[in-house]
């Protein structure tokens, strides 16, 4: 059984995974790695949250995915934003910067 | 939104596409994924594991995918219901045991409460049922009556212009009467109605109009008619040209004025009116009897009704009527139709008579029907409560059966919530199935009790229709929900609850022991109530049988009656009684007729003439007192077989001027006691003018019972019919030599020869007509028989799961004890022993169930005691040993068991 996960808000989850197609279109693993890469580790996202997620915002309409191919030339599902996901990118951005200052603020007032 | 729906459309509808590249997207992850890990250095086949260890579970990612699909619990419901169909249709002994138990459950509480809502629920079909309301007056009337409900025109009229709380009041009276024209006649159920009836009801008219407060200003004056709508049609055809055109009604014309609206019958549920005419027209509707011109008080016979002003209660209403009541009594005991029909200390009591409000919807029927049809719903609850014990048993033992399996799909990733839905839904099917059988068994049902019910020639277009409607499919399925929730969640709880390590691991025959209480409980909850209703059965078999034992005093095979009107024909009463003297003669001379009596009162249907009778010494009587009357033909006696005991019966010679009576020995002992009553005189007592005693008594016959097989013979006085006053209607008893059935199309032929204007109604033997009589005793009993064995058959099968389960439980232990040298005598009673301590349980909880509801049957019984302790015990040796059968057989399986065997059992 896997460990369990770091406690990722779903929120948080949509944005990193939002915030990691803002680039270019990846497949599941990519989307995987981009969102380590970016949070420097911190969140190592598995599978059993990762496709849920995924397939949850393209019903949501925030991505849109095609078929491609991987660079171990293996036929695989890649996902994309729509214009729908960047604007939820821009106003999840804004409000999470709002929540980190307000939350940083607090956390340092004595 | 449209990708939602997009989304929606693809779950639904291209599911297996959706999962194919569902696998092909996680196979492409764990291929890069491994990939990446065998650039770490580790070997192909760990690294594969390892991505697939990494992912938490293929399956689980796969299934927590589907679960944020759109529209998922609709897939996850089509997933739940075609995996119940598969594990129901595995096991069709236990699915056909499961649906049949259920739609006898349903079905039977479904045809009760059909009826139920039919015959004792429902309001009249008019503008706002509720607001009407029958007035009526309690207590002695000290008069002539058409029954409780019925007041006198002149306090119909007193109450209509002086009362302050109905916005208007109109009345009716039931009439039958003869429909003529061309070359058929019938005889027919109107209503006579005043002008305000329509207009107060808010019945419209379907064709022409309605009768109006104009057409039912003056007596005589407006021969108008208003058919009703279902009569139009089976009787007209449904022709539109009749409005405008005469029909003739007891051979007067009456100019049809209108259609009534459809599905209205007029206002007594259970007896659709035909055709309305105004009151006015009393005189020739009812030839027989007045009430109207004559103004009499002291007959009662309009029931009179109101609409409640807005904000008035019922109860309200009744109050305020009250001292008008009072003011009415008050006057009419001052009135010499009183003093002659009451003895002054008769004052009293009649002065503190009460004005009364029932619902507008009450008549006789339903008063009739109330107590027996609740009784019969409470029987099939009882049952539908046993069925779903019987069914949470069957299922308890499913699940433990299952618990391997439920372990299993727990152990793949199944979440509990999930195998509750899906053991819901399975009860859900069940009894979804059983639902749809038992409806169609209530519609079965419901048409044979009504024809039961009702008398033969209102049946066929009786308003009582057996199509169930809304209320009683939302009845339906509120039962179908609830008990599959009450049978199936129990199971369904116990099944999410398995262990898995647990379950999966023992193989052996050690099953799990937490459920075997609670179906012990179920059990015994079923004993219970097959003790109540085998009790209730008992008692109420017992009862038809001692009523079907009475019989009348007479012999009554060989015997046929019908009646005739001839006066609704139009006969004058000259006319009238000619007729029957001819028709006396021409019935003689049937093949196989022995004698023929005349009666102006028919026997054993209910109804009776009283009159208070005064003589030398006594004066009147209150009516419980007053003796039975009846005015008969010559060979009526003989007819019936009934022997004169002292003096003579009548003759063709005995006509006026002198009066004559034939009395029977209750009568001789009251009014004429000491001495011989023959010669003797009484006299009929008449609140229009004074009389003397003077009718001669030439006969005397022994006591026989008058209006119902549960009376005792009352006092009873004859009178020749030819000089009496209710020979307008006549009923006619023919003995007969062969089969009294093998006549009555011979009768009915020579009958339509001798007058082809004047029908033969209710042509039947006397014993068909007992039967009728006591057809609700016997539906109660029937239904209530075939409920207390099924009761019982339903708790013999429960105990013998029950017990057969805990034996195989406890296999190895009886090994051992068999080892250890016990003989089968020691396993049959350690078996036994469990056995009859659950009988004895359900016996002790039924008793006290049984004994304390006992009273809610008085009633209905005849000749027994509700708390009879013959029943009582009778039920419960039936019962205990139906039940000690059951456990026998396993405790005698248990007990043949050899050690060895036992022991090895796994």
């Amino acid at each position: 059984m896997p460990a369990p996960q770091s406690d990722l808000l779903q929120g948080t989850l949509d944005l990193l995974i939002l915030k990691a197609l803002a680039l270019q279109e990846l497949h599941g693993m990519g989307v995987s790695r981009r969102i380590a890469q970016i949070t420097v580790g911190t969140f190592d996202v598995k599978a059993g949250s990762l496709f849920p997620a995924l397939h949850r915002m393209e019903q949501a309409g925030w991505l849109t995915s095609a078929w491609g191919e991987s660079e171990t030339n293996r036929r695989a599902k890649f996902y994309a934003l729509t214009k729908a996901g960047r604007k939820q990118l821009r106003t999840e951005s804004e409000r999470w910067e709002r929540i980190s200052l307000a939350m940083a603020t607090a956390l340092r007032t004595t | 939104m449209i990708s939602r729906l997009r989304a929606l459309w693809n779950n639904v509808f291209r599911r297996e596409q959706l999962d194919r590249e569902l696998d092909e997207e996680l196979q492409a992850y764990l291929e890069l994924a491994s990939a990446e890990k065998m650039r770490e250095g580790v070997s192909p086949e760990e690294a594969y594991r390892d991505a697939r260890r990494d992912t938490g579970g293929v399956e689980q990612v796969k299934e927590s995918v589907r679960d944020v699909r759109a529209g998922v619990w609709l897939d996850r419901l089509v997933q739940d219901l075609r995996y119940g169909v598969r594990t129901l249709a595995k096991n069709p002994a236990f699915t056909l045991i499961a649906i049949a138990t259920l739609a006898l459950g349903i079905g039977a509480n479904t045809a009760m409460f059909n009826l139920l809502d039919q015959v004792v629920l429902r309001l009249l079909p008019v503008r706002d049922p509720e607001r009407v309301v029958i007035v009526r007056e309690t207590g002695n009337h000290y008069g002539n009556g058409y029954g409780p409900n019925t007041i006198s025109w002149p306090m119909f009229e007193d109450l209509r212009d002086n009362n302050q709380v109905f916005s208007e009041m109109f009345c009716r009276f039931p009439a039958t009467i003869t429909i003529s024209g061309g070359d058929r006649a019938a005889q027919i159920p109107a209503e006579l109605v005043s002008g305000s009836y329509f207009p107060i009801l808010g019945v419209g008219a379907a064709l022409g109009r309605t009768i109006a407060p104009d057409d039912d200003a003056v007596p005589d004056s407006r021969p108008v008619v208003v058919l009703s709508y279902s009569f139009w049609r089976s009787y007209f055809d449904g022709d539109r040209s009749i409005v405008g055109r005469t029909i003739n009604l007891n051979s007067y014309a009456m100019t049809v004025i209108g259609v009534a609206q459809p599905g209205f019958d007029g206002v007594e549920l259970g007896v659709p009116a035909k055709v309305f005419v105004p009151i006015m027209m009393k005189t020739e509707m009812t030839p027989h009897s007045d009430g109207l011109k004559d103004r009499r008080r002291r007959l009662s016979w309009v029931t009179a009704y109101g609409r409640l002003k807005p904000g008035v209660s019922m109860e309200q209403a009744q109050l305020s009527l009250q001292p008008l009541m009072h003011s009415i009594l008050e006057m009419e005991v001052q009135q010499p139709e009183f003093t002659r029909s009451a003895t002054p200390a008769d004052r009293e009591p009649f002065l503190r008579n009460r004005v009364e409000l029932l619902p507008g919807s009450e008549n006789d029927l339903r008063e009739d029907m109330r107590r027996p049809i609740w009784l019969l719903v409470a029987l099939t609850g009882a049952v539908l409560l046993l069925a779903c014990a019987n069914l949470a048993n069957l299922l308890l033992a499913r699940a433990t059966a299952r618990e391997r399996e439920l372990a299993v799909r727990l152990a793949i990733g199944a979440g509990r919530a999930r195998i509750v839905r899906q053991l819901l839904t399975e009860s859900l099917l069940l009894s979804a199935a059983g639902a749809v059988v038992g409806l169609a068994l209530a519609f079965l049902v419901d048409r044979i009790l009504l024809r039961i019910y009702l008398p033969a020639d209102a049946a066929s277009e009786f308003v009582v229709s057996p199509i169930p409607d809304g209320r009683v499919l939302a009845f339906v399925v509120g039962a179908m929900l609830l008990t599959s929730v009450v049978f199936g969640l129990l199971p369904a709880l116990r099944g999410s609850r398995t262990e898995i390590t647990l379950s999966l691991k023992d193989r052996s025959g050690t099953l799990s022991a937490s459920g075997i209480s609670l179906r012990r409980m179920l059990v015994g909850v079923q004993v219970a109530l097959s003790l109540l209703l085998l009790v209730g059965a008992g008692l109420f078999v017992r009862t038809l049988r001692n009523l079907d034992s009475l019989g009348p005093g007479f012999p009554t095979d060989h015997l046929l009656t019908f009646r005739i009107n001839p006066s609704l024909n139009g006969y004058s009463d000259e006319q009238t009684k000619s007729f029957y003297q001819r028709l006396n003669v021409k019935l003689q001379t049937i093949p196989g007729v022995a004698s023929v009596g005349f009666s102006s009162m028919p026997l054993l249907k209910g109804y009776a003439w009283q009159n208070a009778v005064l003589g030398k010494d006594f004066e009147g009587a209150p009516i419980e007192e007053q003796p039975v009357l009846s005015e008969i033909g010559p060979d009526y006696f003989a007819t019936l077989g009934i022997p004169i005991v002292a003096g003579r019966a009548f003759t063709a010679q005995d006509v006026g001027p002198a009066k004559y009576a034939v009395i029977n020995e209750s009568f001789a002992r009251q009014y004429l006691p000491g001495g011989n009553p023959i010669g003797q005189r009484f006299g009929l007592v008449d609140d229009m003018e004074p009389v003397s005693p003077d009718i001669e008594v030439i006969g005397v016959i022994p006591d026989r019972k008058y209006r119902d097989l549960r009376e005792t013979p009352p006092a009873q006085a004859y009178f020749p019919y030819l000089e009496g006053v209710h020979f307008r209607f006549m009923n006619i008893y023919l003995r007969t030599q062969v089969d009294p059935r093998q006549i009555e199309n011979e009768l009915r032929e020579r009958m339509r020869q001798f007058d082809p204007h004047v029908p033969v109604v209710e042509l039947q033997t006397v014993n068909e007509q007992i039967g009728l009589s006591l057809r609700t005793e016997r539906l109660v009993a029937s239904l209530s028989a075939v409920f207390g064995g099924l009761a019982t058959l339903l708790a013999v099968i429960g105990l013998y799961g029950v017990t057969a389960y805990a034996v195989m439980r406890r296999t190895r232990e009886i090994g051992i004890r068999m080892a250890l040298g016990a003989v089968p005598g020691d396993v049959i009673a350690m078996v036994m022993r469990e056995v009859l301590i659950l009988i004895g349980a359900g016996l002790a909880t039924g008793f006290l169930l049984a004994l304390a509801l006992a009273n809610l049957v008085r009633s209905q019984l005849f000749g027994l005691n509700p708390r009879d302790p013959l029943t009582f015990v009778g039920s419960a040796i039936v019962l205990t040993v139906a039940a000690g059968l059951a456990g026998l057989i396993p405790a005698l399986r248990a007990s043949s068991l050899a050690a060895t065997t036992a022991l090895r059992h796994e």
